[in-house]
């Protein structure tokens, strides 16, 4: 039932010049440079060559692993954030994780803070200590490595490295999930350990040895939890001695007093609460890699605490905006290390822990209530680029008034939150065998992923598919013009032979099936090194299912198990097929092998050029409402779903197909060879399941086109990119943009996120970061700085599509943005 | 052990490995590299600590065939050796001497568009190319103003 009682949904009345404290942390926050931070590789590299015990259970390994590194791990204080904890020793931190890519900065070592982009400060002490005692210890260990050895170089994972064909993300993480932190919120971490000291007991008597040591291994990892936060106590005692400031001793003493209670035990207030689950994030980035950990449906299960608080007359509404802000401003608190190589694929990425606000309850009830504006007003007035806050919208529960707030915020922010479905994601997940009340409970993963809020272990991020890939493989007989010579997939027939399009389809799926089989293959290698090296106790302790199985996450302990798929080039892909069929097969103008020679030859010369000119602008184009493009568009929904749908992942659960692209679109594109839509070499490919940029003239065609393909044939979720011209009317706009997010909802749209800027800003941008510095854009599922995006990002954000929201059509590129 | 690098040699050798990196060719740089790793092995004991206790074994070779040139590393020395050695923990096959050293050392440095393009491809465990990479770019580092 919704419980909107506040005056004004807006709030603002509550500003940044009213919340000083939130206004400075933002400036600390802003002006940060990231530090990579050693403490975690240097404890857990200690551990393991001096404590670790070979003949423990897996699980039970790593508990004592993360309990020794958090009983050793630093309790800083950086500045004057209310709550307590840090994920790294650094003001804003890139920790080391050697087992997965960490020893991917080696060679940077003595250079990383000094580099152009994004630099990342290492002290000489650090990075010697890296280059002499830590990464050695790891040269054979971390997860590529061991699979290589176990799999004697399997031919998937030699693709893998490749880099051009797909992605196998569990080389560098799992994480990507919801933890489900009500239980522990009313119980305290005490209770679950205590349940789970009872539960070892009872296998040990029934000879259940695995089981029992699962527990025990959930114990040693929360000792681990409690231990850290006693110290975080203890430090913030000292600092409260110490202090000579009246407010500084009592902001200490409140902090000691928090962490004194929480989460050992139930949370009593708000604040304990929001650092409770503060405390519990920082200690499962003990355990897990800071990629994606998203804290979930926190207007929901903070509710509770907020009611008591607000009621009881302990906490008014500026009070929750600055906690809710402090706890935003801790999530931001870490990014990811990224090596200089990386920084193409991914640089200005943040670690996309998502929260999720609004939608429907477990009953199907609006779910809207006083917290969720507090943490929109939160998020409106910070504008950072963590956490990466999404709304979901019901249109028939939820008010107009909740969708045009969230419009307004969007709008104020330029870019977030992004806006979810729930019709259509619920839908989804029911597809996927979730239970109503369940899928109903659905919060967004990292960028744009789908899990039942603390049920579902989604490895949402598991491969990622170059589209294009498998598309040049039909077109060149099993090989790509990047590979060369090599035969890489099937070696199918010649294209320039074929009578049909239909046979063409058919090569294509063959070659994508291939190629599919090849990265669940890989999948599949790692996720048993994963089993075997990788347990996860501390967070199987904080998700349902693992204590009622007596099994860890990765063993399939988590109430749904699956494993997810994106793929790039999507736009790209499906204009390139309708270009053949029309092209070829339907208006003649071109014979395959004439077709071929243009791509082959980056459609080189007049002949070529007038070649590219009609495949560009006169063959149908996925955006609009052309039968060709929507019929080929829905085929290769229907074929990745079902092709996905087939396997069964190593922890019984199914693969789920998803379309969002972090900046891989433009990395990937930038290398690959011209295709038949008319793309010349080297161009970015479209981003998630966006249109490719200026071939949707329309808005309404190219909402309607994407939202077509929604419901239970993409599980895994979509991002949907939409720029639109700024208007001075920002009223009338906003509900405008309401409306029309209705609309594309009603017609089945999954997701859609928003950059309100014009091209001519975005190029002024690129000219002039120093006058940008804070300019926070979408990029595929997730936000990042302008500033902070390599080149060809930030050129497939110029050249996007950019719609006049009051008339409904694409503005024209303007010329100095043509060579973009 | 000086000895066997006097001054005049080892000077010779930085202004090699320097060149390498205004020339557009860099057709050496394999060989240079290499052979001025060896020599600070031997004549600075800070940089040899880098090989002490480390037992690798690197196979480079061009994609043409032209340059097959292997490192092992073993009781804490360092042998170049011409030709392919057996079961080596990494294999680096390069286009030419430009592009290897651009994915190595570069100051236009460029890993992952050299991998992307396949003007270098590796078989074998990574990390000891990321231990490599910091020895090579530790040297560069200590490349002396000539």
């Amino acid at each position: 039932m919704t419980t909107v009682t506040l005056a004004d949904i807006s709030l603002k009345e509550h500003t940044l010049e009213t919340l000083p404290r939130l206004a400075e942390l933002r400036r600390q926050a802003l002006a940060r440079t990231p530090e990579i931070c050693i403490e975690r590789a240097r404890y857990i590299t200690r551990y393991l060559q001096s404590h670790d015990d070979p003949d423990d259970a897996p699980e039970v390994r790593r508990a004592k692993m993360v309990r020794y590194f958090l009983a050793h791990k630093s309790a800083p204080f950086h500045d004057a954030n209310l709550l307590a904890g840090s994920t790294t020793s650094k003001p804003l931190g890139a920790p080391l994780f050697p087992e997965f890519f960490a020893l991917y900065i080696w060679p940077e070592l003595e250079v990383v803070g000094e580099r152009k982009k994004n630099p990342q400060k290492l002290s000489a002490r650090e990075a010697r200590e890296l280059n002499f005692e830590i990464f050695p210890f790891w040269m054979e260990r971390n997860v590529i490595e061991v699979t290589r050895s176990r799999y004697n170089n399997p031919r998937c994972l030699q693709l893998f490295e490749n880099l051009v064909f797909f992605i196998a993300s569990k080389a560098g993480c799992i994480s990507h999930c919801v933890p489900w932190y009500r239980t522990m919120l009313e119980r305290g971490l005490e209770d679950i350990r205590d349940e789970a000291r009872a539960k070892e007991e009872r296998a040990r008597q029934a000879g259940n040895r695995t089981g029992a040591d699962f527990y025990r291994a959930v114990q040693i990892a929360l000792e681990g939890v409690l231990a850290h936060a006693a110290r975080l106590a203890d430090e913030a005692e000292q600092r409260a001695a110490k202090s000579k400031d009246p407010e500084m001793r009592r902001e200490f003493a409140a902090m000691a007093r928090v962490c004194r209670r929480v989460p050992a035990r139930p949370a009593e207030t708000f604040r304990e609460a929001l650092n409770a689950i503060w405390l519990c994030q920082v200690g499962i980035h003990a355990e897990n890699i800071n990629m994606a950990m998203s804290p979930g449906r926190l207007d929901q299960v903070l509710y509770p605490w907020y009611r008591r608080d607000i009621e009881a007359g302990r906490l008014d509404v500026a009070r929750a905006i600055e906690l809710v802000g402090c706890l935003w401003l801790k999530i931001a608190d870490n990014v990811t290390m990224v090596p200089e190589a990386s920084e193409e694929m991914f640089g200005g990425a943040g670690t996309v822990p998502a929260i999720t606000l609004g939608g429907i309850d477990g009953q199907g009830e609006d779910a809207v209530n006083d917290l969720t504006y507090v943490m929109l007003r939160a998020t409106e007035l910070l504008r950072i680029r963590d956490p990466n806050v999404n709304a979901r919208y019901d249109y028939e529960k939820n008010s107009k008034a909740y969708c045009r707030r969230v419009s307004e915020v969007i709008l104020n922010t330029r870019a977030v939150p992004a806006f979810y479905n729930d019709h259509a994601n619920i839908t989804a997940l029911l597809g996927q065998g979730e239970s109503p009340e369940h899928a109903r409970d659905y919060a967004i993963v990292g960028c744009v992923e789908l899990a039942s809020n603390g049920r579902d272990y989604p490895a949402s991020s598991s491969i990622m598919l170059n589209l294009a890939a498998p598309l040049e493989m039909a077109l060149f007989r099993g090989r790509r013009p990047i590979t060369g010579e090599e035969q890489i997939g099937p070696r199918t027939p010649d294209p320039a032979g074929l009578e049909s399009f239909e046979e063409f389809w058919e090569i294509f799926k063959t070659q994508l099936d291939w190629l599919i089989d090849q990265a669940v293959q890989l999948n599949e290698h790692m996720g048993h090194v994963h089993q075997e090296m990788l347990p996860s106790p501390l967070l199987s302790a904080l998700f349902r299912g693992p204590l009622e199985k007596g099994r860890d996450l990765i063993h399939g302990g988590a109430l749904y198990n699956s494993s997810g798929a994106t793929h790039i080039g999507f736009g790209d892909v499906v204009d390139s097929l309708n270009a053949i069929e029309q092209a070829v097969f339907i208006d003649k103008k071109y014979t395959f092998r004439e077709l071929l020679n243009g791509v082959r030859n980056d459609f080189a010369g007049p002949a070529g050029e007038k070649m590219r000119q009609y495949l560009k602008n006169r063959t149908p184009k996925y955006g609009t409402e052309e039968p060709v493009a929507r019929k080929n568009a829905r085929n290769l929904v229907h074929h990745l779903f079902t092709k996905y749908q087939s396997y069964t992942n190593y922890r019984g659960g199914p693969y789920r197909p998803s379309y969002w692209t972090m900046t891989n679109h433009a990395g990937l594109g930038g290398i690959t060879g011209a295709l038949p839509h008319g793309r010349k070499a080297g161009q970015v490919f479209t981003s998630g399941i966006t249109p490719v940029s200026g071939a949707a003239p329309e808005l309404t065609a190219c909402l309607n086109s994407v939202a077509e393909l929604g419901g239970e044939h993409i599980p895994g979720g979509w991002a949907l990119n939409i720029k639109y011209t700024p208007e001075k009317d920002r009223a009338a706009m906003a509900e405008r943009f309401a409306e029309t997010i209705e609309a594309y909802f009603r017609a089945g749209g999954h997701q859609v996120q928003f950059n309100i800027m014009t091209y001519e800003m975005l190029l002024d941008a690129k000219k002039h970061p120093e006058k940008y510095l804070e300019l926070l854009v979408r990029v595929s599922g997730y936000s990042a700085y302008f500033k902070d995006l390599n080149k060809m990002m930030q050129d497939e954000l110029i050249t996007r599509t950019q719609y006049d929201l009051e008339g409904g059509g694409a503005v024209p590129l303007p010329p100095e943005a043509q060579g973009e | 052990m000086a000895g066997l690098f006097p001054n005049k040699m080892e000077e010779a050798l930085w202004r090699r490995f320097r060149d390498c990196f205004t020339s557009e060719v860099a057709d050496d740089f394999l060989q240079i590299l290499l052979t001025l790793m060896q020599a600070m092995f031997v004549l600075n004991p800070d940089y040899r600590r880098n090989i002490h206790g480390f037992n690798g074994r690197y196979q480079f070779r061009s994609e043409d065939g032209q340059v097959s040139v292997a490192a092992v590393f073993a009781d804490d020395r360092m042998q170049v050796i011409k030709g392919t050695i057996p079961d080596p923990h990494i294999t680096v096959i390069f286009r030419s001497g430009r592009s290897l050293l651009n994915f190595i050392i570069s100051p236009r440095q460029d890993i992952l568009g050299s991998m992307l393009r396949h003007d270098v491809r590796t078989e074998g465990n990574l990390n000891y190319l990321n231990k490599f990479g910091y020895m090579a770019k530790h040297l560069q580092l200590m490349m002396p103003q000539l």
